[in-house]
């Protein structure tokens, strides 16, 4: 029995009654899980999880500059590392990073590098490694919104959170957050990151055929979409510290002063050991 | 990083402060307010650039952010371990962007170094200490382009023989010092502890026994993880009694 599992896509994406093949309606987003700080060696880590993707994403520094060369006096320089896992995909990939992991690290990097304060530190270096534990479409979009996360955990000031998101075009329809179906036989893709706090676009890139009327249609779907993913983004960040406070919310402080600990210990034992006798 | 910075951390305030983002919007109103720390202006409007605490003093809007490297200063006490040393000098790990450098120099006290019958240079070479040691150290000069330069002249500073370092964030410190020293005041006399708080997140303890080590240690992770709440002190409190109890401190 053959353990290989068979990489094909169907011939229609989209079914007669107007869903996909996973089931979502036109402009839906794939469910969409994001949490913060779960590398706990890293000075900052994020995890997200987009449909099928799995994104593992941790940031070290502002620490020193290995080669010394490459280091600029005047500000500090972000390098992101963007690399698959060899069992992310179906069939094997190989580890080596090849000619599209170097690129998408880079557009990473451009994309993110104008919101950082890296002037901050001169002579130093911010790494981000984004590890893709599984691929399913879109992991480029899924590497942004989850390297920002990690950034912002690690404290490295900057202006404003970013987040991406693919549009596409599949049997002459317009999509959002295209799967990995879709990205492969689609007719179109359309990845897209805004930064928030200007409004203005991180990461434009385009692949297929669309005429202008659909681009600017799939544009306002991306705003659309990316709103919701910003608000998810949001929350992810909070949610380390308000998970905290909202346990503590009902714990009621008893006043001891520290002149009567030792009274107060002494009256604990021995209700402890007269609580321990009678279970005994 | 000091009085201003314990003082924001009131330890009785009555109501949680603000969680925010960063680009989260902080104020619209730039005739009252002015952005302090950790904020920018953005057109209009004030921005904060870190995850953290928003807290407003006079007519400054701050953000106090929740995690961070530590930026050496002068004047600050931090403690170092060292990680290389060469004839001239030795390297220090300060849990900064940079790592330190110690000179032997500045090690020895001047009266010292001039005293009769010591040959030249006598104490210019790196035997003192060697790779792995912890030292207290006081930060002469710091920049944002040269390593912080150090040294061990001075009240507390010099080499840690015993005891037990431990870490946590740096920009959380003020909260286990506490207002005018309340919770470290606090913990010491609770744990018979001596501790060493230095502002790059590290700490250095040592008690009489083990058991009370461990029990300091327990209490300032419990610190660490509830930084950013209210009524601190009082839990702390409550925490060290309850665990002295089911650990059978005394």
């Amino acid at each position: 029995m053959s353990l290989l599992i068979k990489d094909e896509s169907p011939e229609k994406l989209i079914g007669e009654d107007g869903k996909r093949l996973d089931g979502r309606d036109l402009n839906e987003l794939r469910p969409i899980m994001m949490e913060v700080g779960v590398i706990p060696n890293a000075d900052g880590s994020a995890y997200i999880e987009w449909g099928g993707n799995k994104v593992y994403a941790a940031v070290y520094g502002p620490r020193e500059v290995h080669p010394r060369h490459d280091a600029r006096p005047d500000r500090g320089i972000l390098r992101t590392f963007y690399r698959m896992t060899t069992f992310s995909v179906s069939e094997r990939k190989r580890p080596a990073p090849g000619r599209r992991e170097k690129e998408i690290s880079m557009i990473i990097k451009m994309a993110i590098e104008p919101v950082l304060f890296l002037e901050l530190y001169p002579d130093s270096v911010v790494e981000v490694f984004i590890e893709i534990i599984s691929a399913d479409g879109g992991t480029r979009c899924a590497c942004i919104a989850v390297a920002i996360l990690a950034l912002a955990d690690a404290g490295i000031p900057m202006k404003g959170l970013i987040t991406a998101v693919a549009a596409g075009k599949v049997d002459g329809k317009l999509i959002i957050d295209c799967s990995g179906d879709e990205d492969k036989s689609g007719e179109a893709d359309l990845p897209c990151a805004i930064s928030w706090y200007n409004n203005q676009i991180a990461l434009l890139q385009f692949d297929g055929i669309m005429n202008l009327e659909e681009f600017d249609k799939s544009i306002d779907q991306i705003i659309e979409a990316l709103e919701k993913i910003r608000k998810l983004q949001e929350e992810a960040l909070k949610k380390r510290y308000i998970d905290v406070r909202d346990h503590l919310k009902n714990y009621k402080p008893k006043v001891v002063t520290t002149n009567n600990i030792e009274e107060k210990i002494d009256s604990n034992n021995q209700k402890n050991q007269n609580g321990g006798d009678q279970t005994e | 990083m000091e009085v201003e910075d314990i003082d924001e951390f009131d330890i009785n305030q009555m109501k949680d402060k603000e969680i925010v983002i960063p680009g989260e919007v902080l104020s619209e109103d730039l005739t009252n307010f002015t952005p302090g720390r950790g904020t920018t202006k953005q057109g209009n409007k004030i921005i904060s650039l870190f995850v953290g605490l928003k807290v407003i003093r006079k007519n400054y809007v701050n953000v106090i952010p929740l995690r961070g490297i530590y930026t050496p200063t002068e004047g600050d006490k931090v403690i170092g371990v060292i990680i290389d040393k060469n004839p001239v000098k030795w390297k220090l790990d300060i849990n900064a962007r940079n790592f330190g450098i110690l000179k032997p120099s500045n090690t020895v006290a001047r009266t010292q170094k001039f005293r009769k019958g010591r040959p030249d240079g006598a104490y210019e070479t790196t035997e003192k200490f060697s790779v792995g040691d912890v030292l207290i150290v006081k930060i002469t000069q710091a920049d944002r382009l040269h390593h912080p330069e150090l040294t061990t002249q001075g009240k507390y500073l010099g080499k840690r023989h015993s005891g037990k370092l431990i870490e946590i964030p740096p920009p959380k410190i003020p909260r286990i010092i506490g207002r005018k020293g309340s919770m470290i005041n606090l913990l010491k006399e609770m744990t018979n502890c001596n501790i060493f708080v230095t502002q790059n997140g590290r700490i250095w303890i040592q008690g009489d026994n083990f058991e009370n080590e461990m029990l300091l240690i327990d209490t300032i992770h419990k610190i660490e993880t509830e930084a950013h709440t209210s009524g601190l002190t009082d839990r702390i409190k409550d925490f060290i009694i309850n665990e002295k109890t089911r650990r059978g401190i005394n």
